[in-house]
């Protein structure tokens, strides 16, 4: 048996995956990382926290939101860079002036041709521009093409405009017994009642498990009514509302 | 996971590592980390703890530990350095000991003490995913993140160098103050994920 492939500055792969765990980037100029995702790099390079001196410029051009800027690291320099996070599966994808949402915790790095936003779903977080990122996943990622209905847990994110909606399996929430049953899990609950449903065109990024990856907090939103994870709106009903009731 | 064909000969493992086998095999604990009184000693004083069973027969033993990634180095009298945490198995030929490491073990968490594993045969070390082999030369130093350190071969200088600076203390550091940075000849173990170390929250 030979050894393991052994790999230097010319062999390393450039802007490619080394492994299915771990991703290179050839590094000439500028990165946003996330804290903590660098394990190695050949060259010279220096990593700045975002959010002050004459990084502040590049934030306010990439970073809409300020409040999580702080989790971000700009890598500076010129050498190849390995990234990798907690042995999850990392894949890199190219966004040609498009967009795609991911879930917080999903994102490793990116290029500053990409802006940063807050989703105003939730825990997600919104890439706008040209560049390269690189999102982690726990198991080989899926494309699906809407019209489509993914589990929560296996939701990655979605590229281009396909509108995500809730969706309740009318099934097993109708009427009184299974609305009991939903809440409580009496008489055997699928654990599938509640899917996300996507339409329209686009991609739908799914990962092949339902364990999630811890998430990032994404700062929090202004707390207005009317902002998806602000204060509560009033409530119209009871939540019987929901089932239909 | 690792399947070791034993001919009559044997290998030390981590203890408690073996999944299965067949064949006539005995397992015997080795005091000490298995490096005779006085590498028990040493253990002992330096914390560098590694729990090892003498595994001997005819047969085929297979060995893995909680789903973690094994890589096999083959040593031709070289020294492999590798943390006893990550030590699977060795050929019963391989020497192990214990050496002092500086400030690098001590910025991971590990301890000031790490384990060598000297001689000619085989070592299985164990890594969270697959590990990447990268090789260090003098044109080409390389920095590690210390959480991210498995082992290492060959003659190389290992220094520690910090991004340390008054923004690290604001709060806004860039959570890569600490880096193991490599100098010489020789191939570096990385693993593509992160120990929880005192240095990486900074």
């Amino acid at each position: 048996m030979s050894g393991p492939a052994v790999f230097d500055p010319q062999t390393l792969p450039a802007d490619d995956n080394v492994n299915a765990y771990t991703f290179c980037v050839d590094l000439h100029g500028q990165w946003f990382l996330q804290k903590g995702k660098m394990i190695a790099y050949y060259g010279r390079i220096s990593f700045d926290g975002v959010g002050h001196g004459r990084l502040d410029r590049l934030v306010a051009g990439s970073f809409h939101s300020p409040l999580h800027a702080a989790d971000w690291v700009v890598a500076e320099g010129e050498g190849k860079m390995l990234l990798a996070d907690r042995a999850f599966d990392v894949n890199s994808y190219d966004l040609e002036d498009g967009n795609l949402t991911v879930r917080s915790g999903n994102l490793l790095a990116f290029q500053p041709g990409l802006s940063l936003k807050q989703s105003v779903i939730p825990g997600f977080l919104t890439l706008i521009g040209t560049g390269k990122f690189v999102a982690a996943s726990n198991g080989p990622v899926i494309f699906a093409e809407p019209p489509i209905r993914v589990d929560p847990q296996a939701l990655v994110g979605w590229a281009d405009c396909p509108s995500p909606c809730h969706h309740y399996d009318h099934q097993y929430l109708r009427g009184v017994l299974g609305g009991v049953r939903a809440l409580t899990g009496l008489g055997g609950a699928s654990g599938e009642e509640h899917q996300f449903e996507f339409t329209g065109a686009g991609q739908v990024l799914l990962q092949s498990t339902e364990q999630l990856m811890a998430e990032r907090d994404t700062g929090s939103v202004p707390g207005q009514p009317g902002v998806p994870g602000g204060p509560p709106a009033p409530q119209q009903g009871g939540p019987q509302s929901r089932f239909g009731l | 996971m690792l399947a070791v064909d034993l001919a009559g000969d044997g290998v030390k493992a981590k203890n408690g590592s073996m999944v299965a086998y067949d064949g006539r095999i005995g397992f015997k604990k080795l005091t000490g980390g298995g490096d005779g009184l006085r590498g028990m000693v040493t253990r002992r004083l330096t914390g560098e703890q590694m729990e090892v069973m003498e595994v001997k027969g005819h047969g085929t033993c297979w060995f893995a530990d909680r789903a973690t990634e094994i890589n096999l180095v083959d040593l031709r009298g070289e020294t492999l350095y590798v943390e006893a945490d990550n030590l699977l198995c060795t050929d019963s030929g391989l020497r192990t000991g214990t050496t002092f490491t500086g400030l690098r073990g001590a910025s991971q968490g590990n301890g000031l003490f790490t384990t060598t594993v000297e001689g000619i045969g085989r070592a299985a070390i164990l890594s969270d995913g697959q590990a990447v082999v990268l090789r260090v030369s003098p044109r080409y130093p390389l920095q590690v993140d210390p959480g991210a350190y498995v082992a290492h071969t060959g003659k190389l200088k290992q220094t520690l160098q910090s991004g340390v600076n008054f923004r690290t203390v604001l709060g806004e550091g860039s959570g890569e103050a600490f880096q193991i940075r490599f100098e010489g000849e020789g191939l570096v173990y990385v693993q593509p994920s992160e120990r929880n170390t005192v240095g990486g929250n900074v």
